[in-house]
């Protein structure tokens, strides 16, 4: 804030005073002077228009009873030629219809006479802070402007009228538009891709109680672009605008399909031979190809164990590189998820029982029907209660509870088994990552279930956490989002 | 049984086919063998099968075409046809649809990796 009686004039103004009265010339161009401003005078009018045709103030002090032309003619002088230049009014009958009239001609504010110091100092503070805010408006658009030029990634702004006001040149680039200049143009005539416009559309009808960005990719001839939309809004919540902003991903998802192709072809290739070994082995074990010793019928068990998980790792890199390519979450459907755990308890029932450990439902009431990939979240569940019973000594406790909120299904499974270290629990959502210590040793395991659970709960826009404690037991938790449909 | 019953086990993997084979002999079935769908056809109309097993991914003609060309001939669409199928694919009761969207109708099928008992007990159950 500008105090009244300390003007900030860091940037040495230049005031021009026009007034006949010598005593009113000397008096503010000391003043002024003293305060630092560059300080020009005219006596009359015409005096002052030549003046102002040579050089810009930025502010111009103007008496309106001159001789010769009188203020009010050279008040639109001065409009036309600086539009930006700041015109106080000095008049010597301060009357409401004076300064009415000269206030519509463009001054920006009037100051009576006589006038103090003081008064002076106050109309000028404001002409400063008006000039200073202006600046401020058009060093930032300039910046903003140099900015969103620069940037590799694709920026539209529309109005509530989905008149564009700002469109980066990458944004043309990318929606392959090369024409005019497009500000001030409807959305309609610059993008052809319904799927964006549809989106901007949605952006601006989005309920006030929202703020969402909209995300889709969409194909540009030959490309694949991300686009996000997020409408803008005044301080009433009412929008006013969307920000479009686009990025090319062709690139990156070409690349992730090579690399899942690349995956599942090399699991395909793996599996098949380790399938038909296994079965080789199956064959002689049986005892088909002739009597097996009891040593030989022991290795080829251990053999066929190897195989058998061998045969598994590659099952799990195929369904990590299907989920990541993205492929699952396009087959979504709504189904009972009371129904989905129940079964899972009753499945792993059996293997619980095995090592003495009891395993049971927190009967949750009924909780609505779940939209997603229904394979997966079997998946999630059966990954994390057969992790449970595998990490779990005999004779413990595994507990599975869920939960539906407003926005989100909770499942918990938790044991008191073997817990997890400090060290450990940062990096079992890694491959090929495996918890090794003396209670572990004998558990096989490929490494690869956690993370096909994280990228799953991912999939679905959702969470998994995981809280443990050594020898205590460990708890995941969960969480995924609940669409209404 | 007075006669043995028949079946063909067609996979383009040969040690595959002798495994299920030797299981199957053992089981007191009569077995042939081919490795690919033209060659399953070759079979099928020299000694009629009772049942196929099938799989999916093979050479010159895949499972798919054969079993749909097996089903779809009033001659042949009696015999009972076991798909070997692959993970990621889609199984119900009657059809079967592969990762890559290709259906195609079928009397009962197997996820490989195969568990050779399994496998005994669904041809027992057709037969």
């Amino acid at each position: 804030m500008i105090q009244n009686n300390e003007l900030n004039n860091s940037f040495n103004y230049s005031v021009l005073v026009i007034d006949d009265e010598k005593r009113i010339r000397e008096v503010t161009s000391k003043m002024l002077t003293q305060e630092g401003f560059e300080v020009a005078v005219a006596e009359d009018g015409n005096t002052g228009m030549k003046m102002i045709k040579e050089k810009h103030y930025d502010i111009i002090l103007l008496d309106l009873m001159i001789p010769g032309i009188s203020g009010l003619d050279v008040l639109p002088y001065i409009k036309e030629n600086h539009p930006d230049s700041i015109v106080i009014v000095i008049t010597g009958y301060a009357t409401l219809e004076h300064s009415i009239k000269t206030m519509k001609s463009g001054a920006f504010d009037f100051i009576p006479k006589p006038f103090s110091p003081q008064d002076l100092r106050i109309v000028i503070s404001k002409a400063i802070q008006f000039i200073q805010t202006l600046q401020d408006i058009a060093n930032e658009k300039s910046r903003m402007g140099v900015l969103v030029n620069q940037l590799s990634g694709g920026v539209m702004a529309t109005d509530f009228n989905k008149t564009i006001v700002l469109a980066n040149p990458a944004f043309l680039k990318m929606i392959d538009y090369f024409g005019k200049d497009v500000t001030g143009c409807n959305v309609s005539e610059v993008i052809k891709h319904k799927e964006m416009k549809s989106m901007i559309d949605r952006a601006l009808s989005m309920p006030p109680e929202v703020l969402s960005d909209l995300t889709e990719e969409i194909n540009i001839s030959e490309n694949i672009v991300s686009v996000r939309c997020i409408p803008f809004r005044d301080r009433l919540k009412r929008n006013i605008g969307t920000i479009t902003v686009i990025y090319d991903i062709t690139t990156l998802k070409k690349m992730d399909q090579l690399k899942s192709d690349f995956v599942s072809m090399v699991a395909h290739e793996i599996r098949s031979p380790l399938n038909s070994i296994g079965m080789q082995l199956q064959v002689i074990l049986d005892g088909l190809a002739g009597p097996a010793t009891e040593k030989q019928q022991e290795i080829l068990t251990r053999a066929s164990e190897k195989i058998r998980s061998l045969s598994n790792l590659s099952t799990e890199l195929l369904e990590l590189a299907s989920i990541e390519s993205g492929l699952i979450t396009q087959e979504k459907e709504k189904f009972d998820i009371n129904h989905l755990l129940n079964e899972q308890v009753a499945f792993f029932q059996e293997a619980a029982l095995a090592k003495n450990i009891s395993l049971e439902l927190d009967e949750p009431s009924k909780l609505p029907p779940i939209f997603a990939n229904k394979s997966n979240i079997d998946e999630v569940l059966s990954n994390l209660i057969s992790n449970s019973i595998n990490y779990t000594p005999e004779g413990g406790d595994i507990k599975i509870f869920a939960v539906a909120t407003k926005s989100y299904f909770h499942i918990s499974v938790s044991d008191n088994g073997f817990g997890i270290s400090n060290e450990d629990i940062e990096r079992i959502f890694d491959r090929f990552y495996r918890v090794k210590n003396e209670k572990t040793r004998y558990i096989t395991g490929t490494g690869l279930g956690l993370p096909i659970v994280k990228s799953i709960v991912e999939a679905h826009n959702g969470k998994i956490k995981v809280e443990s404690e050594l020898s205590k037991g460990s708890t995941f938790y969960v969480y995924l989002p609940y669409i209404e449909t | 049984m007075s006669e043995k019953q028949h079946i063909l086990v067609v996979d383009d993997d040969p040690d595959l086919v002798e495994s299920i084979s030797m299981k199957l002999e053992s089981k007191k079935f009569k077995v042939t063998k081919a490795y690919d769908g033209i060659e399953a056809w070759e079979k099928i109309k020299e000694d009629r099968p009772e049942l196929i097993i099938l799989d999916v991914m093979m050479p010159r003609k895949d499972g798919y075409e054969t079993c749909k060309e097996i089903k779809n001939d009033d001659q042949y669409k009696d015999i009972i046809v076991v798909l070997l199928t692959a993970v990621g694919d889609a199984v119900s009761s009657t059809n079967y649809t592969h990762m890559d969207g290709k259906t195609t109708p079928a009397d009962d099928f197997i996820p490989k990796p195969i568990d050779l008992d399994k496998l005994m007990e669904i041809v027992e159950d057709h037969l």
